[in-house]
C-alpha cells in the first residue's frame, strides 16, 4: 500500500503542494491535468528520480521518501519506450530480472516469440509492451506510467490500454497513470485525480 | 552520476599531471631568468637564435592555411556535391595524411624532394615551399572533414529555391548567398585548426627547413640548455618569452574554435537523407591528383627504405637491398635498435591508454554532472581540461623535462614511464572531447529506467552506460594509441634527457647520424614505414567505428 | 598562467639549496662499482662498437653511451644534473668548455695511470680533473676548385669574408653549442686584437659577417657536410653546398685525401692567429663510478688505442712522438698553422661567458 502525504515541489513556480494520495493494493489511479502542470514530476518524485521539497511517502509502512530510486521497488514506464539498443528483446528483459520466465512474460504482453528480435524493429506499441513486461519482471510494489500511450496511434492505443489494465488487474499490481487524455484516464483507471 | 569523491580525485589527478609539471618548469625558468615579462618577450629579438623566429612562424602558418583552404575546398566540394564510386574509401584516403605521425610526414617529404624523388633538396628556396605544401598535405583532411558533411547533407530544396530567386540566378550569386554563409563556419574552424597545427609544427620544420626555426622548434633546440642557474640565462628568457607568446596565440585560437564549433552546431542546416547526387567525370581532375598527392609521400618512404645509394668521388650506384632495414633493427652502442624503440612505444601507448581513458572519462562525466547543477563551474572545468591544447607538445616536453626530470633526475631520468606523463597530458583532453558529447547525447531515460528496474550504480555503469558508449570508447582508445605512438615533440625533448627512446624519436636519431653512411636514409625510412603501418592500422580501425554524421572534430 | 608565476622561482631555489647542502665531498666519497660505465659524449667517431667491446672484454665493465648533440650539450648535461649526475665519464669537452665544467665542480679526480702524453697536449690543462685524448688545430678550410684565384680569391685577411663576394658563402658552427665553433670564436678574439686596425674589434667583424649572411649552424657536421662544397658532403643526401669556406680542422683536407685515395680539393687556410689549438678531454664525472671511468681513460690513452686517433677519430693523438699517417696523402694535405691564436686557459676561464654574450649581441646587431 502506497501512502503519499503532503507532497510539495516547486521549480521556479509551484508544481504541486499538499498533494496526498493513498493507493490500495490492486487499485489503479489516473492523474490528469494539462501539460506542464507537474504530473510527470510528481510521478518521478514518487519513484525517486527527483527529490521532493517536502512531504512523506510510505510504501507498505516503510518510509521511502529519501531512498534512492533503485531501492524503492517502484517501476516506471516512460513516455517513449526505453529500449536498450545494444540488447535484443530477451536481454532487455534480463535487465528486469536475471532469471525469470521470459517466455511467459512475453506471452503476457502478446509478444510471444520475440526473444531474439532486435529492439529497433519493434513498433511503438510493441516497445511499450516490452517495457511493461520488463518492468513487471522486476516485481514492483507499484507501477507508475508516464503517458505511455500518447506516442501510439489512437486505435492501437485503445487496445493497449485495455490489455495493460487487465494485466495489472490480474497481477493485483497497484498503478498510477499520468495522462492529459481524459478518455484514456477513464478507461484505464478506477479513479481519476485532477492536478489542475 | 559520479561519486563525489571519484569526481574530485579525477580533477585532482588531472591537475597534478598537467599543472604541476608545467608550473615547476615555469618556476625553474623564472628562477634562472628572473621575473620580467616584458624582458622575456624582448629577449626574442635580442638573441641571435630567436631573431626573426616569431615572424617566420606567423608567416608560414598563415600561408599554410591559405594553401590548405585553396586545395581543400574544391576537393570537399567535389566529394560533397557529387556521387563517387567508393565514396568512403576516397574520403578515407584523403583524410589519412592527418593521422600520420608528423615525423613520418616529414620523412615523406624529405624523400620526395631528395635524391630518390625530385632531387631539389639542394636549393634552399624549395624548402619553404615544401614546408607549406607539407602542411597543406597534413591538414587537407580537416577541410574535407568539416566541409564535406555540410555539403553532402544539405537539403536540395535550399539550393533549388535560391536558383529560382533573383539573387540566386547566377553562380556567383549562389556562392554569395548560399555557399559562403553555409560553409563559412566550417571553413573558419578548419582554418583555425590548420593555423594551430602549422604554428606549432615541429617535425616538419626541423627536418625540411634547415636553419629556419619556428617558436616550437627553437624552444626544443634551446631547451636542453635551459634551467641551469647562471648559465645561458638569456636562453631561459627566450623560452619564457616564446612560450608566453605561443600560449597566448593558441588560447585565442582555441577560444575562436570553440565559438565557431558552437555556431556550426547551431547553424547546421536541415539534413536530408534524400539527397540525390550526380556523377561528375570532370571532378576526377581534382580528386585523382588529390588522391595521388595524399599517398605519394608514403609510397616514397616505403620505396626509399629499400634503395641504397652509394656516392663517392668516382660516381654513384643505386641498388635494391634490405640492408637499411637490418641496420635500423640492430642495436649498437651508440643507438638502440628500432626493436627496442618499438617495444617502448607500444608499452608507452598501452599504459597511456590505461591512464588517459579512465581519467578522461571521469573528467567528462564530472563536467556532465556539473552541467546539470552548476553550469558555470562545468564550463570552467571544461576549459581547464582543454589547457594542454594551448600548450604545444614541445612545451609539454619542456614541462616534463624541466619540471620533473631536473627536479629529481635520479628518479625520472631512469624511470621508464617518464615519457608517459607527457603522453597522458597530450591525450587526455582528446578523450574528454570525444566522450563528453557522447555523454551529452545519451538520453538520461536509459539510466533512469535502469534505476526504476532496481539496478545498482555499478550495474547501470557496466551494463548500460559502457555498452551504449562503446563507439566513443573505442574511438578514444584508438586515438590515444595513435597519438602516443606518433608523438614527436614532447618525446623528442624528454627522451634526450632520459634513458628511453620511442619510435618517432629514433627515426630522427638515425636520420641525424653524421658522416657518410649510405644506410642512414634507408634505415630511417624503414622505421618510418613501420610507424606508418601502425598508424594506418589504427586509422582503419577508427573508420569502422566512426558515426555516420560527424560535425564533430574528427 | 599569470597567477602561477606569482610563486616564481621558489621551488627551484629550495631544491637547489637542498642539493648544495647535500653536496658530496670528493675526499669522503666512497664510490660504488656497479660494473657499469655510462659515458656522456657527442658523436665521437672514435668510440666505435668494436673499440668499446674490446674494452668491455678486457675489463668486464658494461658500457653504455649517452649521445648528445655536441660539446655544449655535454656541458649542459653535466651542469643540469649537478649533484645528481647520471653518467660516469664525459668525453668531448674541449679546452674552451672545460673550465666552466671545472668551476662548477662537476668533474672529480680520476685515478688512471698513463704516461707518454706530449707536452703540447698538456698546455691548456694538466690537472687531475681531465685527461686530453686527442687534439688538433681549428682552421678555415676552403674549396680550391672554386676559390682558385680566378672565380674567387683566397682570403688574406678575415675581413675579406665580409665582402660581397663571400655573401652567404661562409659556414661557421655556433660557439654557443659547438666546440670547433667556440674555438674559432676564441681565435677571432685574438686575431682582431692583433690586427693592424685599431678601431674595430672582433665583435665588429662578427656583426659584419652577420650582415653578410654568414651561415651559422648548431654543430660542425651540419656546417661541413651540408653546406661546405669542398668536402665529402656532396656525396650525402641533404647536401646543399652553398658555402665555399668552413670552420674545420687544419688536418681535415688530409682526412679527405686519405678517404679519396690521395686527392682532395679542400685546403686549410693558414692565416696567423686565425687558428686555435684545440684539445679534447675525457673527464670523470662527480659522484660516478670512478673506477670504471679511470679504467676507460687508461684504455683511451693506451698505446694501442690512442695511436689510432688519426684514422679512427680523425684527430691527432696526444701521445708523444706520434704523427699523422702518410698514406693517402693524409699528412701531406694537413697543415700545422704558422701561428695559432694566443689565448690561454686563464683568459678563457675568466672571459668565456662574456665573450658568448658579446658574440650574441654582435650577431643580433646586424
Amino acid at each position: 500500500m502506497l501512502i503519499c502525504t503532503k507532497l510539495e515541489k516547486s521549480f521556479d513556480k509551484e508544481l504541486f503542494s499538499n498533494f496526498s494520495l493513498s493507493l490500495n493494493p490492486g487499485e489503479i489511479v489516473a492523474i490528469t491535468g494539462p501539460s506542464g502542470c507537474g504530473k510527470t514530476t510528481l510521478l518521478r518524485c514518487i519513484c525517486g528520480l527527483e527529490t521532493l521539497d517536502s512531504g512523506q511517502i510510505l510504501l507498505d509502512d516503510i518510509d521511502i521518501t529519501s531512498k534512492p530510486a533503485e531501492e524503492r521497488g517502484i517501476g516506471l514506464i516512460f513516455q517513449k519506450p526505453v529500449l536498450y539498443p545494444h540488447l535484443n528483446v530477451e536481454k532487455n528483459l534480463k535487465l528486469g530480472s536475471k532469471d525469470g520466465d521470459f517466455a511467459a512474460a512475453l506471452e503476457e504482453v502478446n509478444l510471444s516469440g520475440f526473444e531474439t528480435r532486435d529492439v529497433a524493429t519493434l513498433s511503438g506499441g510493441e516497445g511499450q509492451r516490452l517495457a511493461l513486461a520488463r518492468a513487471l519482471l522486476a516485481k514492483p510494489s507499484v507501477l507508475l506510467l508516464d503517458e505511455p500511450f500518447s506516442s501510439i496511434d489512437a486505435d492501437l492505443s485503445e487496445k493497449l490500454v485495455r490489455d495493460v489494465r487487465s494485466i495489472l488487474k490480474e497481477r493485483n499490481c497497484p498503478a498510477i497513470l499520468v495522462t492529459h487524455n481524459i478518455t484514456i484516464a477513464d478507461s484505464f483507471a478506477d479513479s481519476v485525480i485532477s492536478l489542475a | 552520476m559520479i561519486n563525489k569523491y571519484v569526481a574530485r580525485s579525477s580533477v585532482i589527478i588531472y591537475s597534478l599531471l598537467i599543472i604541476v609539471p608545467l608550473w615547476l618548469a615555469l618556476d625553474r625558468l623564472i628562477w634562472v631568468a628572473g621575473y620580467d615579462v616584458i624582458g622575456w618577450i624582448e629577449s626574442l629579438e635580442r638573441n641571435y637564435i630567436s631573431q626573426g623566429v616569431l615572424e617566420f612562424t606567423l608567416i608560414q602558418a598563415t600561408l599554410s592555411v591559405v594553401l590548405t583552404l585553396a586545395l581543400g575546398i574544391p576537393i570537399a566540394w567535389q566529394l560533397g556535391r557529387y556521387k563517387w564510386p567508393f565514396q568512403s574509401l576516397i574520403k578515407s584516403l584523403l583524410t589519412m595524411p592527418f593521422v600520420m605521425p608528423s615525423i613520418v610526414a616529414a620523412m615523406g617529404f624529405m624523400t620526395l624532394i631528395g635524391e630518390n624523388g625530385l632531387d631539389i633538396r639542394s636549393e634552399r628556396d624549395t624548402w619553404f615551399a615544401t614546408l607549406i605544401i607539407a602542411h597543406a598535405w597534413f591538414n587537407l583532411s580537416l577541410v574535407i572533414r568539416f566541409c564535406e558533411p555540410v555539403l553532402s547533407t544539405l537539403d536540395p530544396s535550399m539550393e533549388e529555391q535560391l536558383r529560382l530567386l533573383p539573387s540566386g540566378r547566377t553562380k556567383l550569386g549562389r556562392i554569395r548567398h548560399l555557399w559562403v554563409p553555409l560553409l563559412m563556419p566550417s571553413i573558419a574552424a578548419a582554418a583555425c585548426m590548420t593555423f594551430v597545427f602549422s604554428f606549432t609544427s615541429f617535425a616538419l620544420v626541423e627536418l625540411i627547413t634547415l636553419g629556419e626555426d619556428t617558436l616550437e622548434s627553437m624552444m626544443a633546440n634551446v631547451g636542453s640548455s635551459a634551467g641551469i642557474k647562471g648559465v645561458m640565462v638569456s636562453k631561459n628568457e627566450v623560452i619564457l618569452g616564446a612560450s608566453l607568446i605561443q600560449f597566448s596565440i593558441l588560447l585565442v585560437s582555441l577560444w575562436l574554435m570553440s565559438w565557431l564549433q558552437q555556431r556550426r552546431q547551431n547553424l547546421l542546416p536541415v539534413a536530408s537523407e534524400n539527397v540525390v547526387k550526380r556523377n561528375n567525370i570532370t571532378g576526377w581532375l581534382i580528386v585523382l591528383p588529390a588522391l595521388i598527392f595524399a599517398i605519394l609521400p608514403l609510397i616514397a618512404i616505403m620505396i626509399s627504405s629499400f634503395r641504397i645509394r652509394e656516392t663517392n668521388s668516382t660516381g654513384s650506384t643505386q641498388y635494391w637491398s634490405t640492408e637499411g632495414w637490418e641496420y635500423a633493427f640492430t642495436a649498437t652502442k651508440s643507438l638502440p635498435s628500432a626493436w627496442d624503440a618499438l617495444q617502448n612505444s607500444l608499452g608507452y601507448a598501452i599504459i597511456t591508454l590505461a591512464i588517459a581513458l579512465p581519467l578522461g572519462w571521469m573528467l567528462a562525466q564530472t563536467i556532465r554532472d556539473l552541467e546539470q547543477v552548476k553550469p558555470r563551474i562545468a564550463r570552467i572545468l571544461d576549459v581547464f581540461t582543454m589547457l594542454p591544447f594551448a600548450v604545444s607538445s614541445v612545451m609539454i616536453g619542456l614541462g616534463v623535462m624541466l619540471g620533473m626530470i631536473k627536479i629529481n633526475p635520479q628518479f625520472f631520468y631512469s624511470f621508464w614511464l617518464t615519457p608517459v606523463i607527457a603522453h597522458v597530458m597530450i591525450t587526455t583532453p582528446f578523450v574528454v572531447r570525444i566522450i563528453l558529447p557522447a555523454l551529452r547525447s545519451l538520453d538520461p531515460s536509459y539510466d533512469e529506467c535502469g534505476q526504476t528496474l532496481g539496478m545498482s550504480k555499478f550495474k547501470r555503469f557496466f551494463l548500460i552506460k559502457i555498452p551504449m558508449l562503446r563507439g566513443s570508447i573505442i574511438i578514444s582508445s584508438i586515438f590515444i594509441l595513435a597519438m602516443s605512438m606518433g608523438e614527436f615533440g614532447a618525446s623528442w625533448v624528454v627522451t634526450r634527457n632520459s634513458d628511453w627512446t620511442t619510435l618517432p624519436v629514433i627515426i630522427d636519431s638515425i636520420r641525424a647520424i653524421p658522416y657518410n653512411n649510405p644506410l642512414i636514409v634507408p634505415a630511417a625510412n624503414a622505421v618510418s614505414t613501420v610507424l606508418m603501418m601502425i598508424a594506418l592500422l589504427l586509422f582503419i580501425s577508427t573508420e569502422k567505428f566512426r558515426p555516420k554524421r560527424d560535425g564533430g572534430m574528427f | 598562467m599569470i597567477s602561477l608565476m606569482m610563486l616564481s622561482g621558489c621551488i627551484s631555489k629550495t631544491i637547489d639549496e637542498k642539493i648544495k647542502d647535500e653536496e658530496k665531498n670528493p675526499e669522503e666519497y666512497v664510490w660504488e662499482d656497479d660494473g657499469e660505465l655510462v659515458i656522456v659524449t657527442y658523436d665521437v667517431t672514435g668510440l666505435t662498437d668494436s673499440m668499446i667491446n674490446e674494452f668491455e672484454n678486457q675489463t668486464g665493465y658494461d658500457v653504455s653511451l649517452t649521445k648528445l648533440e655536441d660539446a655544449g650539450s655535454i656541458l649542459n648535461h653535466l651542469l643540469i644534473y649537478k649533484g645528481v649526475q647520471v653518467s660516469d665519464l664525459a668525453i668531448g669537452l674541449d679546452n674552451t668548455y672545460l673550465q666552466t665544467a671545472i668551476d662548477n665542480g662537476v668533474l672529480w679526480e680520476h685515478f688512471a695511470n698513463f704516461s707518454n702524453i706530449s707536452e703540447e697536449a698538456l698546455i691548456p690543462y694538466e690537472g687531475p680533473l681531465a685527461v686530453p685524448f686527442d687534439q688538433g688545430h681549428i682552421c678555415l678550410n676552403y674549396d680550391t676548385e672554386i676559390v682558385d684565384g680566378v672565380n674567387m680569391t683566397v682570403p688574406t685577411s678575415l675581413w675579406n669574408l665580409t665582402e660581397d663576394e663571400w655573401k652567404g658563402k661562409v659556414a661557421i658552427p655556433s660557439p654557443e653549442t659547438s666546440s670547433p665553433g667556440r674555438a674559432f670564436m676564441t681565435a677571432t678574439v685574438d686575431y682582431f686584437d692583433n690586427d693592424p686596425d685599431n678601431q674595430t674589434d672582433w665583435t665588429d667583424w662578427w656583426t659584419d659577417m652577420s650582415d653578410n649572411d654568414v651561415i651559422i649552424t648548431t654543430g660542425w657536421s651540419e656546417a661541413y657536410e651540408t653546406h661546405y662544397t669542398g668536402g665529402y658532403g656532396e656525396y650525402m643526401p641533404g647536401y646543399v653546398g652553398d658555402a665555399h669556406i668552413v670552420v674545420s680542422y687544419c688536418h681535415s683536407p688530409g682526412v679527405e685525401s686519405w678517404y679519396n685515395g690521395n686527392w682532395t680539393k679542400s685546403a686549410a687556410l693558414d692565416l696567423p692567429r686565425a687558428s686555435f689549438h684545440q684539445v679534447e678531454y675525457a673527464a670523470a664525472v662527480e659522484g660516478g663510478n670512478l673506477g670504471a671511468a679511470s679504467a676507460f681513460i687508461e684504455y683511451l690513452l693506451s698505446q694501442e688505442v690512442n695511436v689510432n686517433m688519426p684514422t679512427e677519430n680523425f684527430m691527432y693523438s696526444v701521445l708523444e712522438g706520434t704523427d699523422l699517417p702518410e698514406d693517402g696523402g693524409y699528412r701531406y694535405h694537413s697543415i700545422i698553422p704558422t701561428q695559432a691564436a694566443e689565448i690561454n686557459s686563464t683568459q678563457i676561464a675568466s672571459s668565456m661567458e662574456n665573450w658568448l654574450q658579446d658574440w650574441n649581441e654582435a650577431m643580433v646587431a646586424a
